[in-house]
Order: C-alpha cells, then sequence, then structure tokens
C-alpha cells in the first residue's frame, strides 16, 4: 500500500502501551500453536522428522558410540532437514493470514506489527524448537544405555565424549532452529502470493543447505577468495556458523586434531544478523505503519 | 439535508452531505420515515487521493457517514471501491487526504469485514471469535456468544470454520467485524457470491447494527439490497463519486425504477452513452450527479450529456 502523506486515526499503530503488546503478542503466539497442532501435514512432518533423527541415530555409530559420534552423525542430518522443517512451519504463517483478509482484521483491532510478527514467530517457534530439542534429547538418552563406556556426564576435557558437549550440540540446533524459522517468517511477511512465497522460501532453504557453502568453495578454489577471510565468510552463512560453533564447542577434538571451525563468535554473530535481520525484515514488511491523524 | 442542488456546484462532492448536518422535522426520507443519516457524523474522509504506481485509484473523493447510517458504495469492478474501504478502515494510508473516526463507543473504532473472509480451519466460530475477542480490552466470552447469536450463528458455535458454508463464513466474518461495538463497520461486498436469501439476511443484520447506532459503510454490486437497506449511495467509477444521495433521489433522479437501473444510466451517463436527467427543476436537493474533482480535490461539475 501507499507510503503517502495521507492520515487516518483509525489505528493506533505506536500508541499502545508495552504490556498490551506483550499481551497481544502471547494471544497470537498460543493461536499458532493451536494451529500447529491442528495442521494434520505439520504434525505428520513433525512425526516424519522424529523418526527419521531416531532412525539415524539408531542405524549410525551413534547410539553405541558415544555423544560425540552421535552429534556428528546427526549434524549433517539437522543442517539438511531444519531449514525445510524451518520452511513448512514459517512460509504461510503470515501469508495465510494475509491470503485470508485476519491480517486486515487483526489491523483493525490495533495490533501493533512487533505483537503480530513477535507472537506469530514466537508460537512457531516454540513449537519447532521442541519438537527438534526433543527429538535430539530422547535420542541423547539412548547414549547412556547403549554405550559400554558410559560418559562421564561433568567432564569437560577436550578430548573427552560427555553429555554436556551434546547438550551444547542441543542448544546450538535450537538456536540455529530459531534462525532459520526467523528468514522463513520474514519471507512470509515480505511476500503476497503463495507462490513467490513457496519459491523464495525454498530458494533459501536450498542456498542454505547447498548454495553458500558451495559458492565459498567454488570461491576458494578459484582463488576470489583468500584463506584469511574465510571465516568471516563461513560467519555469513547459517548452516557454516551452526556447524562451525558445533564443531568447535561440541565435537572440541576428534583423533588429537583441532577442528578447522572458524571463528566462534563470528559464527555467534553471523546467526545473530541472520536472525535479528530476518525479523526485522518481518516486522517492516507485514504492513505499513498508518500515520495518526494530524489534526 | 443537504442543500446541494446544482449539477454546477462548485463545493465538493459530498460538501453539505446529508450525513454532517443536524437532524430536524424536515429531515424525512420520501417514505416518510425520519432518515438515519439525521444524526452526528461518524467517519469522515477528506480528499482522498490515492495511486498506484501510474494509475490514480481514488482522486480526492470525500464522504461523512452518520451513526445509524448506512453508506453503500457502489460502481464498477475496478472503481475503486475496495481501496477506498482499505482507507477508510484506517488499513492503507491515503497518498494525501485524511480520514477520522469521530466518536468511539466501544473496545474498537472500526470493523472490517474483507472482501474473501477466510479463517483458520482447525478452529471452531466460537475459537475464531474467542482469539479476536482476546485483542480487544473489556470483551470476553459472554460477548462472543452475544456476537454469534447477534450474526446468527449461535447454532453452530462449535463447528469449525472449515466445515461452514460460504454463506456462514461470511456471517462468521461480519461477527469478527462487529465484536467490540465499534464505531464504524466497513464491509467489503459482504453479499459477493451469497444466494439471494442470503443476501437479504446479511443487509438485514447490516441494517440492525446500524440501528443499534453504528455508521456502517457498505461496498456491494447487490444493487437490490442497497436499494432496500442503505440511507446514501455513493456511485463510485474511475476513483471519483459520479453521484450520490438516497436511492429514493437517485432514482428520481435519473427517472429509473431501480437502483440498478439508474446506477448503470449514471454510469452510461459518465461515459457519454446515455443521459442522466439532470434539469434543475427534477434534481433533488440530496443528490448530486455527474461531478468530478479536479486535482486540487474540489469537485467540478461535468457537463452531463442530454438529449433534452
Amino acid at each position: 500500500m501507499s507510503d503517502g502523506s495521507g492520515t487516518a486515526d483509525t489505528s493506533e499503530t505506536g500508541t499502545e502501551r508495552p504490556t498490551a503488546i506483550v499481551q497481544d503478542l502471547f494471544v497470537v503466539a498460543t493461536r499458532e500453536l493451536r494451529t500447529i497442532v491442528r495442521t494434520p501435514a505439520l504434525v505428520a512432518l513433525a512425526a516424519a522428522f522424529a523418526v527419521s533423527v531416531v532412525g539415524v541415530a539408531w542405524a549410525g555409530t551413534g547410539g553405541g558410540g558415544g555423544f560425540v559420534p552421535l552429534t556428528l552423525d546427526l549434524l549433517t542430518f539437522v543442517e539438511v532437514l531444519v531449514p525445510l522443517l524451518a520452511v513448512a512451519f514459517g512460509y504461510r504463517s503470515i501469508l495465510g493470514d494475509r491470503e485470508t483478509g485476519e491480517l486486515d482484521v487483526l489491523r483493525t483491532l490495533d495490533v501493533t506489527r512487533i505483537a503480530y510478527v513477535g507472537g506469530v514467530y514466537l508460537g512457531r517457534a516454540l513449537a519447532l524448537v521442541s519438537l527438534v530439542v526433543g527429538t535430539l534429547l530422547v535420542v541423547g538418552l539412548f547414549v547412556p544405555f547403549l554405550t559400554a563406556d558410559i560418559p562421564t556426564f561433568l567432564a569437560i576435557n577436550a578430548a573427552a565424549d560427555s553429555g554436556i558437549r551434546y547438550v551444547r550440540f542441543v542448544v546450538l540446533s535450537a538456536a540455529f532452529t530459531l534462525v532459520v524459522l526467523a528468514a522463513t517468517v520474514g519471507i512470509s511477511a515480505a511476500t503476497r502470493t503463495v507462490r513467490t512465497a513457496f519459491a523464495l522460501a525454498t530458494a533459501l532453504a536450498v542456498a542454505l543447505v547447498l548454495g553458500i557453502d558451495t559458492a565459498l568453495v567454488a570461491g576458494l578454489a578459484g582463488g576470489l577468495i583468500a584463506d584469511n577471510g574465510l571465516a568471516a565468510l563461513l560467519a555469513l552463512s547459517p548452516n557454516s556458523a551452526y556447524r562451525g560453533l558445533v564443531l568447535s564447542s561440541a565435537v572440541g577434538v576428534v583423533g588429537g586434531a583441532d577442528v578447522a571451525a572458524g571463528e566462534p563468535l563470528l559464527n555467534g554473530f553471523g546467526l545473530l544478523l541472520w536472525w535479528v535481520g530476518s525479523l526485522a525484515v518481518a516486522v517492516w514488511r507485514v504492513w505499513p505503519a498508518v500515520e495518526s491523524v494530524a489534526e | 439535508m443537504s442543500d446541494e442542488s446544482s449539477v454546477n456546484g462548485e463545493s465538493q462532492a459530498n460538501e453539505g452531505s446529508p450525513v454532517s448536518e443536524e437532524p430536524s422535522a424536515d429531515d424525512d426520507s420520501p417514505t416518510g420515515e425520519p432518515s438515519r443519516a439525521a444524526d452526528s457524523t461518524a467517519l469522515r474522509a477528506e480528499s482522498i487521493v490515492q495511486s498506484f504506481g501510474d494509475v490514480d485509484v481514488l482522486s480526492g473523493v470525500s464522504l461523512s457517514v452518520a451513526r445509524r447510517e448506512v453508506a453503500a458504495v457502489v460502481g464498477p469492478n475496478g472503481s475503486g471501491k475496495s481501496t477506498l474501504l482499505h482507507v477508510l478502515a484506517g488499513i492503507a494510508a491515503p497518498d494525501s487526504g485524511s480520514v477520522s473516526v469521530e466518536y468511539q463507543r466501544g473496545a474498537r473504532r472500526v470493523g472490517y469485514l474483507p472482501q474473501r473472509p477466510a479463517f483458520r480451519e482447525g478452529f471452531s466460530a466460537r475459537d475464531t471469535l474467542s482469539f479476536y475477542a482476546q485483542l480487544l480490552d473489556g470483551v470476553d466470552s459472554e460477548d462472543v456468544d452475544a456476537t454469534l447469536e447477534r450474526v446468527g450463528l449461535g447454532d453452530v458455535a462449535d463447528r469449525k470454520v472449515g466445515s461452514l458454508s460460504g454463506g456462514m463464513t461470511r456471517l462468521l466474518g461480519l461477527g469478527a467485524a462487529v465484536l467490540g461495538d465499534p464505531s464504524v463497520l466497513v464491509l467489503d461486498e459482504p453479499g459477493s457470491g451469497l444466494d439471494p436469501a442470503m443476501v437479504e439476511r446479511l443487509f438485514g443484520i447490516v441494517g440492525d447494527l446500524a440501528a443499534d447506532g453504528t455508521a456502517v459503510v457498505v461496498a456491494s454490486h447487490e444493487l437490490p439490497a442497497v436499494e432496500a437497506h442503505a440511507d446514501t449511495v455513493y456511485v463510485l467509477d474511475e476513483g471519483d463519486f459520479l453521484a450520490s444521495g438516497s436511492p429514493e433521489v437517485l432514482l428520481a433522479d435519473t427517472d429509473t425504477a431501480s437502483l440498478s437501473a439508474a446506477f448503470l444510466e449514471i454510469i452510461r451517463a459518465q461515459t457519454g452513452e446515455s443521459t442522466v436527467r439532470a434539469g434543475a427543476g427534477r434534481r433533488s436537493s440530496e443528490s448530486r450527479v455527474g461531478h468530478r474533482s479536479s486535482e486540487s480535490g474540489v469537485a467540478e461539475a461535468e457537463e452531463v450529456p442530454t438529449d433534452e
């Protein structure tokens, strides 16, 4: 719509009290959670993800090999499946309300953009993060029962296999999930048709899983990227940043050699940048501000 | 009522609107009943201009709607009705001009029914309205149930939205729009695609809401229903009002027997295909036919083709 100079005092955009914004945010988040639970396709997808993770852990070396082998087994799997799940959970989250006209109705209720986008994101994030974290934790529970040498849960040693390392992996996976979900919610807010949203969200998933890393490898091979600039570029890719953080903090020394995992600080900053940027785009694009009347 | 009687008048198309004047004993409609339009102004839009790229969608339209008034905006497809309603509902900011809601009576100022309302299918009608109620101060579950009864969905309150008929879904949309007793109700094509009985039922509810004090703006192609229920009709084409007035007056001015025929006459007159009988002696003081707004938003009269 227009960003024109006209005015309308039919909306109270920007005038709500913070408590009202928080209250509205939780109302919207609750509806999102209930929507996901009542959407059979998403429930089926969630079940498929959970079964797949358990299957990978069970079939691989994970269950019988300790926490670090399990983490390495699941790392690539999470890198690929979480972006796809995020697309499924997020790409129509806001666009759906736009299509049905509910977005317009919500605007007449003086719901702020922050409350609406925040609520949609929070509700979807709670569902998706619960799924990812819950599944990974359940799989992690297999390790003590299946490993001959019971791991030292409280040890923090660079070379030790430890439950704490696995918890780090789970926490980082949750952070990665939040970032890629934010990106798809941003796409959902910024697009106006299902086709565009689906195409962009799919392109995002492909770029995250394959595209950015492939481009970096090609850049390195072609001499376009200097070795000393690689860490910063890796941090700009959510997948690379996540992988780097997992390798540096949850895997550590493998086979007596340090893992080249980029700069943890840069990787953390890269993920934060994607998260904040995506949500900022979502808030900015969900609907235009309508100025209060100047009279 | 308006004293705007000349097709060559220089005032804004809606200046001196019937809705902005104090009620008086002379404010009777042609049927002899006091007009609901004779009440205080609830919604005022002035010189609304809206463009999308190079396309001018609204060219400086103005209107005001009183409490208890049903104002209908009619016009061909693409005439700018939905854009105007978006602006009136506060959903879109105009390029220039202003919209103001001049009184508040409930928990919200404007209620809006989109053209094709739809809701999340896994929720019941009651769940759906309860969600909206939680976003409104002072609106509780009793209000939700009362609203469902008000729009005729009390018996299907617990039915999933996905199993509601098109008409029921529209009624649920109306329920979402009226929840919280808005001062102004903006309805975009509420009868579109519905059978005549459902259209009549829906417009009947709209009439009841207006009688309770709501100012209603409705865009519609259901001209028989508009003729039966609207107090004021605005004919919009190419982003400007061609005519406005009560249905009875538009009929008299165009010498037609139905609002549908009057509408066609007004549109044809605009395109030069036919005639609007615009003799000053016949023109009612309540209608204005053939106005076009200038770029400054001030109405200028067009010569209305006549074969007289």
